[in-house]
């Protein structure tokens, strides 16, 4: 069977463990778990009527405590960026991992989810930013970890680009 | 020939698996046997296993050891580490490792450890650290909850809090925890690295003793423990580390969760930010000088030129100039820093006491003389000494100074036989020692002597221009010794009035007028009317610190130049009102009109 990697990347607490979870799972939870290092979970799915294993890598939040460590990178077939829309500075980080990631990895396929969409009313990130990301090209999915909303849909958007490829 | 129980008993102890590659195959063979937690973790049972490892099922680990070989085969020491993973085992839980392939002379291995035990404890930490780092952006209230959880955590137990400690020790940040006494109990791998230090040298002793902190410093930290929670802020340190790299902390104080009378001190190094900062802003501080303007930047070039030679120096300034900020630096710019920097004040001292305090005596050399006593030449041998107020000196002494700096020895007072000594002496004065030459107070031979090179320190009234960098750093300063932490500002009012008045006392009396504002301000500003009286009273006065018309004139046209013109402005530049400048233009027969 294929496998793939796939890294989730984004500033702490974006939600990351969160959306892996739900996509695999189902499940939710509030409580906050921060990631050390890196998490490293399956799910198969159907692609183009073939399956394909994901193996998916959640990685520690970026920040001043923990580097991404370029070598967790290596090998990923694609990348989910994940920001916060109820924190403007994580649209910063993801900008900063994007370009980290692109110089390791080259023009692999990636998707942005901005989670917490559930949250809307206390979401920091307008329209026009969001539209401004788009306009770089990003493919930009607006969902929650929380609801289930655009999970299903962000990953298997990658998945289908990553064959594309 | 390894003991093979000894490396199963390790391994169970310590959660290790420990593999040995082989050179030619280059596959890993375990040193010992599986030991049970791996074998849960991969769901089989002893006879499945071949002694032969890893299993290739980790897609880490499948991801890991390409790297592994490649560093191994290139490397011939050292080590690679992983970094943690986790992973889910056979029994559906997550497992935590971290691989790390080491390399000796003959042996290359990888260790791969498992990390769960205290799991939740890394993480809250961690997330408390973070939430550290990013306090600014989260507000308080998540703060205190994950505080809390911490808390609990920690109280459980002692082994616990053991984990707890290994983790701080990894964390990028320093750590420091202080008993109730502010002795210190732990200090983190990070924090003895920024800080200089061996945890085996502080342990148990008052955090004060942290020659990286200042007396300012302390004194902001303690203030700080002292606010409630909420209140608290980041308290930045500044420091020289080892060749001399600027170090700039911000340091978080907070309570230990498990006894609020005991304190953590969370170091985050800034450094790189501030010298960006730094870069940004323009260069306005040298060591401990501050300012940008010409006049002091000039000083701090001369200082880099100094530094490096060994020649005796003479700093020449008004009184409160920094004398001594500029000895220091020239030290801390040298190769002798490192070495001992000691500073004596030759004012007011009897010939007999200044003399054996600088050479020493032997015991029972005069009345008094209970021991032998080292002088400071000795004390300060391989570093610099630095004399204060040289005009001082009475003549005796310095027909002493002037043989020791000939002939590098120095003989005790009482003794016979010379010692050789090896110091840079700096020296200072605020006055002028070409006229205590003249009237025989000062050997001429020793003002050629310790002139060989010289540096002129501005007056404060010289460099205006750095009156509001210098307020910034003393309002602080104060702002924390006065425990006035509300005033958020200088108005600009007072400003003003600082930039008018022309500073007889120099730096030092800018300093303690901030000191004194701080004390008497009772608002969120600071007023003029918080500033000693003589800073807004003679505010008029013409001119203070010109004598001679020459001067004046030429102070006047400066100043107007630096002003392209403007009268108001050169008069503000200048420190009087615009009718003085008026006044003087016209006795100076200068345009009087824009
Ligand atoms: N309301 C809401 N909360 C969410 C959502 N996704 C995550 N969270 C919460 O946000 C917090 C962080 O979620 P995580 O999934 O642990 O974040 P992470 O990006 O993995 O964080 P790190 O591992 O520290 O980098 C948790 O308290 C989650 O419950 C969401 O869609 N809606
Ligand atoms: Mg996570």
């Amino acid at each position: 069977m294929i496998q793939k990697k796939v890294c989730l990347l984004g500033a702490f607490a974006v939600g990351k463990t969160s959306l892996v979870k739900q996509y695999i799972s189902g499940i939710f939870s509030e409580k906050y778990q921060t990631t050390v290092g890196v998490k490293i979970d399956k799910k198969v799915l159907d692609i183009q009527g073939e399956p394909m294993t994901l193996i998916l890598w959640d990685l520690h939040g970026e920040d001043e405590f923990q580097k991404i460590r370029a070598s967790y990178l290596r090998g990923s077939s694609g990348y989910m960026l994940v920001i916060d829309g109820t924190r403007l500075m994580t649209v910063g980080v993801v900008e900063g991992l994007q370009q980290m990631t692109q110089e390791i990895l080259g023009g692999v396929p990636f998707v942005v989810m901005i989670n917490k969409a559930d949250l809307s009313d206390q979401w920091e990130i307008e329209h026009e930013a969001v539209e401004g990301l788009r306009e770089r090209g990003w493919t930009v999915i607006e969902g929650s970890a929380k609801t289930g909303q655009g999970v299903e849909e962000a990953f298997f958007t990658l998945a289908n680009r990553m064959v594309d490829v | 020939m390894h003991e093979p129980s000894l490396f199963t008993g390790l391994s169970e102890a310590l959660s290790i698996l420990v593999l040995k590659r082989e050179g030619v195959s280059r596959s890993f063979h375990t040193l010992h046997s599986i030991p049970e937690w791996y074998r849960t973790f991969l769901g089989k049972s002893l006879e499945d296993f071949p002694n032969l490892l890893p299993d290739l099922d980790s897609p880490f680990l499948k991801h890991f050891l390409p790297q592994v070989h490649e560093f191994l085969d290139g490397q011939t020491t050292g080590q690679l580490t992983s970094g943690i993973w986790c992973e889910q085992g056979a029994d559906g839980k997550d497992y935590q490792f971290e691989a790390t392939a080491v390399a000796s002379a003959d042996t290359q291995l990888l260790l791969i450890q498992r990390m769960d035990r205290g799991e939740l404890e890394l993480q809250t930490v961690l997330q408390t650290a973070r939430e550290g780092g990013l306090q600014h952006q989260r507000d308080m209230a998540e703060h205190k909850q994950v505080e809390r959880q911490l808390g609990g955590k920690l109280e459980r137990s002692e082994q616990l809090r053991d984990d707890l400690l290994v983790i701080l020790d990894r964390l990028q940040l320093g750590t420091i925890m202080t008993d109730a006494q502010g002795r210190m109990t732990f200090v983190s791998r990070v924090a003895q690295e920024l800080l200089k230090l061996k945890e085996s040298d502080v342990i148990g002793r008052l955090w004060h003793v942290i020659p990286a902190f200042s007396a300012d410093d302390k004194a902001a930290l303690e203030d700080m423990i002292r606010q409630p929670i909420g209140k608290r802020t980041k308290v930045p340190v500044v420091f020289e580390s080892v060749r001399k790299r600027r170090v700039s902390l911000e340091i978080d104080v907070q309570q230990d969760p498990r006894d609020p009378q005991r304190t953590i001190f969370f170091l985050y190094d800034v450094t790189e930010v501030h010298d960006l900062r730094e870069v940004l802003t323009g260069q306005h501080r040298f060591f401990d000088l501050v300012g940008k303007s010409p006049a002091i930047t000039d000083v701090y070039a001369r200082i880099q030129d100094i530094a490096p030679t060994d020649a005796t120096v003479l700093i020449e300034g008004e009184t409160g100039t920094g004398k001594e900020l500029v000895a220091r630096a020239i030290h801390q710019a040298s190769p002798r820093k490192g070495q001992p920097f000691i500073a004596v004040n030759c004012a007011g001292l009897t010939d007999s006491l200044l003399g054996s305090q600088l050479f020493g005596h032997k015991r029972g050399a005069f009345t008094g003389a209970m021991q032998d006593h080292q002088g400071f030449f000795e004390a300060a041998h391989m570093g610099t000494l630095f004399l204060d107020e040289i005009g001082d000196m009475p003549l005796s002494i310095q027909t002493t100074l002037l043989r020791v700096l000939q002939e590098k020895e120095i003989m005790r007072v009482g003794e016979s036989h010379p010692r050789s000594v090896d110091v840079r002496v700096v020296t200072a004065t605020h006055q002028n020692l070409q006229e205590l030459v003249k009237t025989g107070k000062f050997r001429s031979d020793l003002l050629y002597r310790v002139r060989v090179a010289r540096l002129n320190l501005p007056a404060l009234r010289d460099r205006r221009e750095d009156i509001p960098l210098l307020c910034d750093v003393f309002f602080r300063q104060s702002r924390t010794v006065t425990k006035k932490m509300d005033i958020q500002e200088i108005s600009s009012d007072t400003m003003r009035q600082l930039m008018k008045y022309h500073w007889p006392g120099n730096v030092r009396e800018l300093k303690s007028a901030l000191d004194y504002a701080c004390i008497h301000c009772h608002g969120g500003a600071i007023l003029p009317s918080d500033l000693p009286p003589e800073c807004w009273e003679s505010v008029d006065r013409p001119l203070g610190g010109i004598n001679s018309e020459v001067d004046e004139r030429e102070q006047i046209v400066a100043a107007l130049t630096r002003a392209k013109g403007k009268r108001a402005e050169a008069a503000r530049l200048l420190g009087m009102s615009r009718s003085t400048l008026y006044r003087r233009l016209d006795s100076l027969g200068l345009p009087t009109k824009d």
